[in-house]
């Protein structure tokens, strides 16, 4: 194994952990607010880490340009479908989870 | 005589905003064009259909997507400090995942916003969703809602350095607080 390749996988696990930890943030987060809160920011996160890993096995800059922009497009609908999720719950009036 | 000054004012202006269009559709066209050679990977023949797509996308996008204007310098402060906060943000929500006692207390927050609208704004509120421990849930007139993962933190000058990013990216200032148009509440 090269160092690239340690690199690599070690960027792709922790990834994966990421991943991970969003999916258990869906099913244990009590309502529909914490639970957007765990899928947009550990999947973002995530997704950064595994194309990052994936980059730097690259053989072209192409390919780097590429990934790169999977994770803003991925990072753009993300950020966006779970601002209007939340922000439809609020009209229909579902209220926040409180300790 | 005023007329006929004011109609040639009126022509110049509308040659000047031409002049202008042109210049900003450039960058665009420029743009679109970088993105067909990255999914093509350069690949020559493809041109025959990357040139008129580009055209049309330069076209689509001058339609629909008002003027804004970027600063290099503002980029380049922003992207590693997205990053870095991303990476604390993802680290943040899943240690609460996995702690057995998911320390969260969650609540809303209004941020009076001080970005102009448009294209920062909109810039903003999907920024503060991939930030640590912040949704943003609506976008009032000149306030935003947010979604708090835990109200025991000060998240407020977390907002303030977002919104300060954000602005320097667009090479735009941050306007006054107007009061009472937001009331704070945590």
């Amino acid at each position: 194994m090269t160092p690239i390749d340690v690199l690599s996988a070690v960027l792709l696990i922790a990834g994966g952990i990421f991943f991970l930890a969003g999916t258990l943030g869906l099913l244990r987060f009590p309502d529909v607010y914490t639970r957007l809160h765990a899928l947009t920011k550990a999947d973002n996160a995530g997704l950064g880490l595994v194309v990052a890993g994936l980059a730097v096995q690259a053989q072209s800059w192409a390919a780097v340009g590429k990934l790169l922009l999977i994770w803003v497009l991925v990072l753009l609908a993300g950020a966006s479908i779970s601002h209007l999720i939340a922000s439809r719950a609020l009209q229909r009036g579902i209220q926040p989870w409180r300790r | 005589m005023e007329s006929v000054s004011r109609r040639r004012s009126l022509a110049f202006r509308s040659r000047d905003s031409v002049i202008n269009q042109f210049r900003r559709g450039w960058l665009r066209a420029v743009a679109f064009a970088l993105l067909w050679w990255l999914l093509t990977a350069g690949a020559m023949g493809s041109w025959l259909i990357g040139a008129p797509v580009v055209l049309i996308a330069t076209l689509v996008s001058m339609a629909l997507v008002p003027p804004f204007s970027l600063s290099p310098s503002g980029v380049v402060y922003f992207v590693p400090f997205f990053i870095w906060h991303s990476l604390r943000g993802g680290a943040d929500v899943a240690w609460r995942a996995f702690h057995p006692g998911m320390p969260i207390a969650p609540g809303l927050v209004d941020y009076p916003l001080r970005l102009p609208p448009g294209m920062p704004r909109v810039f903003m509120v999907n920024t503060v969703s991939l930030l640590p421990g912040t949704l943003s849930a609506e976008l009032g007139a000149n306030c935003l809602k947010v979604h708090v993962l835990d109200t025991r933190k000060s998240v407020l000058s977390e907002l303030l350095t977002v919104e300060r990013a954000v602005a320097r990216m667009f090479g735009t200032s941050l306007q006054k607080v107007k009061g009472g148009e937001c009331n704070e509440e945590v």
